[in-house]
């Protein structure tokens, strides 16, 4: 029993819980459509206090290592801890202020699904560098 | 292969102000991306649907015509408002252009083939035209009744369905697509998803993938396309914030650069949980088959009666006028009129003659003036059709050159009209052929350099003053010149734009060039069609009140409808008030109808080789001047060759110096083979005119005239070097084959090879040479009507209206100043034609109320005094100012000193009077006696008004734009002695090379690009005595351009040119400012300080207020950091 199959499901035949998920690779389909639903807000989105339990907002530089085949982040290091992407959830994309050199936004952000977590990364494309934006549990 | 994709929603720069798609661009692209077929989907309208249908044919791609229209809502049953506040969707922001801009919801309408083109077309009509001031919007009925031939996906975001699932209101959507649905036959409504990379996007197309599951409907993948490349994001927000009137971001706030044409495989892999949807974007490409059936021709019904055929009326028609245009009749004008004849009827155009005559009849019965142009004066049929005056026999025009067999091309008759009575020939036009079955061509304004840049200054939120700082002095090129601009011109030198913090936005403005700013609408074209014309083109209103199409002139065309260009010409209606007046006052029986005169008056030449031509048309401006003196011309041709050589072709390629050089003898007249001296009589071996070029090749190398004319546009369009060479190989196989020696024909073949792309129409210039003759018999006979009716009828011409008058005076007119009592609205003559009278129209601040009450009152009982003359018309106190400051009411009445009041005197007095008129109401006693306010001691008493000559000069600048007391120069006579300045009329007579220093007042200002591409400016200056022309070449140019732009008197110092070969003319080493002052140090204003009269300055006339020189504005201090 690890964190993998740590959802449970009861089992009406044997009156007892059981894991709902045998293996990692059969629960993670499923939280990733889950975390694609609207009622999760994204760590990156939390900008107030009381939304602190939720999640943080955070704009940390993090090192991120690419995967080139898929154009998308294969993991990354934050804290002096690998963060292997199990899962790229969603990608979407910011271009801001473009006018005004002081308020411009240019970046890509990647959702994913690492260590039990979800995290939202972005490559500043003015800045030429990986920043993490958010996490979540 | 892997597998494709068509973008099926796609906008271009036509959707004003929300895509930047550049078409060519678009194209391009698609062939690059390996795209088999592609949309496009503007807001509203098919503004560029015909030039994306023809580009994308070419370019092998498949044109998908569409629209992305505004609808009303399709899930409610009632009101947005009457929905709970929870439940209202957020209506998007207007789109479309001008009056076809609407909010509502949006829909993507394809076309699937002519029924659905027709289908779209009337939809849009609808909307656009029936919705008057109102919004446009397509009504849901509309769509279901005009729903055939044509598929429709729901839509972007901004779309009901898109909309509803994004705001969480799924039955709203159910419901919208359950009724759109029942618009569409089956299979014709696709759910569109756009995948735009923003964090709503997954929810946004999973939630209507599950509603289209729900509802059986098919989806399909669209990118919603509005710029080529994700880098012109920028220019769409600029365009968008500019479309709205609004500081960037605009009023879209699009959150990223994601709305660009990807290719397939960017689409599949956005959409690869959807396969199928982007499957479906080929699936309706293959559905997708409109055929235009461009090259055919559509004209619209003719009058033919019962029994008759359109050939049969015109033929009859056409031997009745020759009987009356050709006394005798001669064989040759038979042959022609046989020969024409079988052609039109050949190439199935007897209909659209038969439409011009009738219109031009109907002017003829009105006695409106009109004149045909262009190459239809080749014609003899539009000869005897009374359509065009110039007999084509006569004066060798070619019918070829206007109609070619081997080339079935829609014929193209312009006809001028009096621009004053042009309406009543549009009125003429709807009732005869229907309102169903007319409208007005649009014209698409495309951005120049300054327009470019005034459009990102106001996307960026500069101030008003900064984005006219910014924009004004920037010459009239394109957008993509102005860093060239900038660094060349030297009254640019220190434009504001140079600095550095303008980067992005010249950068941006570069982009923009050629970009469509708007649809407005031509000047005179007319479509006129035989079917409904909703079904040909859309229409909508234009912002001046007229229905116009939304396709230009290049449309029509292409699709093959009849398009009469109306043009109003204002010289016609200066000529009509010319006769008019003069028959006033010499009898009716003693002017004969100007068109009509034998071309043959020795005066008349005799005004024309004296340059003594401000007023004539086409003959006037300062180069026509110039080669007036140099052409010295005698006889009719002489004007025909006049018109044609100071023209863009034969300027560039210097055809006038030989020309003039062999008239005059001095040198040769030599042809490379003795067939061309007949054809070349008339210009002395140079080949000026198209038509030559025909007669040439027929003469030499035996050519049919249509073969010929093919020649020439062949040589005339930007041929390759192979394809000339087989032209040439051609030509001199077929001259050497009738006995020609080689280095003849490849000697004329150069000669016309050099000349061909330059030679102008003949015909065009012949038909003008009409009128421009009868402008001149006007001016050499009756003089003051002629300056009088071109003052009514101003704007026009080259000069300013200031000249016009001046150069009345110098020919011994006097000039009568306003007078309430004397002057009608418009300028009148009087003194047995040796005066005119300034009428009231121009003056500052007069409104059309007093322009009626000032000149009936004045019938009634002449103004006694100024309390007379406010009481009886209750005139406001800013036009009965203006009316006493340029003398309108001098001498009226008498003060206490037994004299007038002077102007002083009359402006301290009006308040007071008005106060009284105010109080005691318009029909107390006439009699008002008050004590006049202290005023300053009059300066000249001399004059009724008390004031001296310079106060008296600037006031008439002021207030009228026009120098009444005398030129302002006049004043300064003294001051110009003693600098030892040169008159304009001492010029002529002093020798070829003097040195000289003029003075003179600018008339007009041109820097066209040299064939050298050299600039050189061409002033034209007025002084006392006239107008003098100085050249200002390149390097002189860099010294001086900042004083000719800032200032507008000048003294020019330079080498006199004084020859037959070039005529008269300075050479300018040095421009300097003059100040205009008095003896006495009065300084005369010379700048026209205020808007002119109750038309405002675009129709006033009288001339606009000037700019003021950028030095004024502090740019500065509002610019805003954008790099």
């Amino acid at each position: 029993m690890g964190r993998n199959i740590a959802i449970k499901r009861f089992d009406p035949a044997i009156g007892k819980t059981a894991d709902m998920f045998s293996a990692k690779e059969g629960r993670l389909s499923v939280v990733v459509e889950m975390l694609k639903s609207p009622w999760i807000a994204r760590g990156s989105d939390l900008v107030h206090e009381h939304d602190a339990a939720l999640g943080k907002r955070r704009e940390e530089p993090v090192a991120v290592a690419w995967n080139a085949l898929d154009r998308a982040p294969a993991a990354f290091e934050w804290h002096a801890r690998d963060y292997p992407v199990e899962q790229v959830i969603q990608v979407w994309a910011i271009e801001l202020y473009w006018w005004d050199l002081r308020r411009r936004v240019s970046r890509r952000c990647w959702r994913v699904l690492a260590r039990g977590g979800t995290y939202d990364l972005a490559y500043d494309r003015l800045e030429r560098r990986w920043l993490l934006l958010g996490e979540q549990d | 292969m892997p597998p494709g994709f068509v973008h099926l929603h796609v906008h271009s720069r036509f959707s004003f102000g929300d895509g930047a798609c550049d078409m060519d661009d678009l194209i391009a692209r698609s062939a690059e991306l390996g795209m088999s077929a592609l949309a496009l989907t503007d807001h509203q309208g098919l503004y560029g649907a015909l030039r994306f249908y023809r580009k994308a044919r070419e370019a092998g791609i498949k044109a998908i015509i569409g629209a992305e229209v505004v609808v009303e809502a399709a899930g409610l049953l009632g009101e947005e408002a009457d929905l709970p506040p929870e439940q209202r969707l957020h209506l998007p922001a207007p789109v479309g252009f001008g009056r076809a801009a609407g909010a509502g919801w949006h829909l993507t309408l394809l076309v699937r083939d002519i029924v659905g083109y027709r289908n779209l077309c009337r939809l849009l009509s609808r909307a656009h035209v029936r919705s008057g001031d109102a919004p446009s919007i397509v009504s849901i009925r509309d769509l279901g009744r005009l729903s055939e031939g044509l598929i429709a996906l729901s839509g972007c975001p901004r779309g009901e369905i898109g909309a509803a699932v994004l705001a969480g209101e799924p039955a709203r959507a159910r419901s919208a697509l359950e009724r759109l649905r029942g618009c569409f036959a089956p299979g014709d409504l696709y759910v569109e998803l756009v995948h735009t990379l923003t964090p709503d996007s997954p929810r946004y197309i999973a939630g209507l993938a599950s509603l289209a599951q729900s509802c059986g409907v098919p989806i399909v993948a669209t990118n919603n396309v509005h710029y080529v490349r994700p880098e012109e994001f920028r220019i769409h927000d600029v365009l968008a914030s500019a479309g709205a009137r609004m500081e960037l971001p605009g009023p879209y706030e699009r959150p990223n650069a994601e709305l660009y044409l990807k290719s397939a495989g960017q689409m599949r892999a956005l959409f690869a949980h959807y396969p199928h949807a982007c499957d479906a974007t080929l699936e309706i490409a293959e559905r997708c088959d409109l055929d235009l059936g461009l090259g055919q021709f559509h004209f619209p019904a003719a009058e033919v009666p019962h029994g008759e055929t359109p050939y049969s009326v015109l033929s009859k028609l056409s031997w009745r006028g020759l009987e009356q245009r050709y006394r005798p009749v001669t064989p040759e004008a038979v042959r022609r009129l046989q020969h024409e004849l079988a052609i039109i009827q050949d190439l199935g155009f007897p209909e659209y003659f038969l439409i011009v005559k009738e219109i031009v009849d109907f002017a003829r019965s009105r006695g409106i003036r009109y004149s045909g142009r262009g190459s239809a004066g080749d014609s003899i049929v539009t000869h005897v059709l009374g359509i065009t005056d110039a007999d084509p026999i006569r004066h060798d025009l070619l019918f070829e050159r206007f109609l070619n067999p081997e080339r079935r091309q829609m014929p193209d008759i312009d006809v001028d009209f009096d621009s004053a009575r042009r309406d009543e020939v549009i009125a003429f036009i709807y009732d005869r052929f229907g309102h169903d079955h007319v409208a007005m061509v649009a014209t698409v304004n495309t951005m120049t350099a300054r327009s470019a840049v005034r459009t990102v200054a106001r996307a960026f939120g500069y101030p008003i003053a900064t984005v006219n700082a910014l924009s004004r002095h920037l010459p009239w090129v394109s957008a993509r010149k102005i860093r060239e601009v900038l660094d060349t011109y030297p009254e640019c030198r220190d434009h504001p734009l140079h600095d550095r913090r303008h980067d992005l936005l010249l950068e941006l403005a570069e982009q923009l060039d050629h970009c469509p700013m708007h649809l407005g609408t031509h000047l005179g074209g007319f479509i006129i069609t035989r079917e409904p014309i909703d079904t040909w083109t859309p229409l909508q209103w234009a912002a001046k009140g007229v229905v116009v199409s939304q396709y230009d002139k290049d449309d029509i065309e292409a699709l093959g409808l009849v398009k009469m260009d109306i043009l109003g010409l204002r010289i016609h209606s200066a000529i009509s008030d010319a006769v008019e007046m003069a028959r006033a006052r010499v009898g009716e029986a003693a002017i004969i109808e100007p068109f009509e005169l034998t071309p043959d008056d020795p005066h008349v030449y005799e005004m024309l080789q004296r340059a003594d031509t401000v007023g004539m048309f086409q003959l006037e401006s300062s180069g026509q001047r110039n080669l007036s003196q140099r052409l010295q011309a005698t006889r009719f041709e002489d004007i025909i060759a006049q018109i044609s050589l100071f023209r863009p072709g034969p300027l560039e390629a210097e055809m006038i110096t030989p020309f003039i050089r062999r008239r005059h003898g001095l040198e040769p007249v030599v042809v490379p083979h003795p067939d061309m001296e007949r054809p070349l009589r008339d210009s002395y071996g140079v080949i000026v005119y198209q038509e030559q070029v025909l007669l040439v090749s027929q003469a030499v190398a035996g050519f049919d005239l249509a073969e010929a004319d093919s020649l020439r546009r062949a040589m005339t369009k930007g041929r390759s070097r192979e394809e000339m060479a087989r032209i040439r190989e051609h030509f001199i196989e077929r001259a050497v084959g009738r006995g020609v020696a080689l280095e003849v024909a490849e000697e004329v073949f150069r000669q016309l090879e050099g000349f061909a792309a330059y030679g102008f129409n003949k015909a065009h210039a012949a038909c003008f040479a009409v009128v421009s003759y009868a402008s001149a018999w006007l001016k050499t006979y009756y003089p003051a009507e002629f300056a009088a009716a071109i003052m009514n009828n101003e704007p026009m011409g080259f000069y300013t209206p200031r000249h016009v008058l001046n150069d009345a005076r110098a020919h011994g007119i006097e000039m009568l100043t306003p007078h309430v009592n004397e002057s009608q609205a418009t300028y009148t003559v009087g003194g047995n034609g040796t005066a005119i009278r300034v009428g009231l129209k121009d003056l500052h601040r007069m409104t059309a109320r007093l322009l009626d009450v000032i000149p009936a009152e004045a019938q009634v009982r002449p103004f006694r005094d100024l309390a007379d003359f406010l009481r009886r018309t209750n005139a406001e106190p800013g036009p009965a100012e203006s009316l006493i400051r340029v003398g309108a009411l001098d001498g009226l009445g008498t003060t206490e000193l037994g004299r007038p009041p002077t102007r002083d005197e009359m402006l301290a007095l009006l308040p007071e009077l008005k106060a009284v008129i105010r109080r005691e109401g318009n029909a107390g006693d006439d009699v008002l006696c008050l004590a006049p306010a202290p005023t300053q001691p009059a300066e000249d008493l001399s004059h009724p008004s008390g004031w001296a000559p310079a106060r008296r000069l600037s006031a008439e600048l002021e207030f009228l734009g026009l120098s009444l007391t005398c030129h302002p120069l006049d004043l300064a006579a003294d001051d110009l002695a003693a600098r030892g300045v040169t008159s304009a009329r001492e010029l002529r007579n002093l020798p070829d090379g003097t040195r000289v220093t003029v003075c003179g007042v600018r008339e007009r200002a041109q820097t066209p690009r040299t064939r050298s591409g050299k600039r050189t400016c061409f002033l034209t200056l007025e002084d006392p005595t006239g107008l003098l022309d100085a050249v200002v070449f390149e390097d002189t140019l860099n010294r001086v351009g900042g004083v000719i732009v800032k200032h507008r008197c000048y003294l020019v110092t330079g080498k006199l040119q004084n020859n037959t070969e070039r005529g008269v003319a300075i050479i300018a080493s040095d421009v300097q400012p003059y100040i205009v002052r008095t003896a006495s140090g009065s300084l005369v204003r010379l700048r026209r300080g205020v808007p002119s009269g109750p038309m405002g300055p675009s129709l006033g006339g009288a001339g606009a207020p000037e700019e003021e020189s950028w030095e004024n504005t502090d740019y500065s201090s509002s610019a805003r950091s954008s790099g």
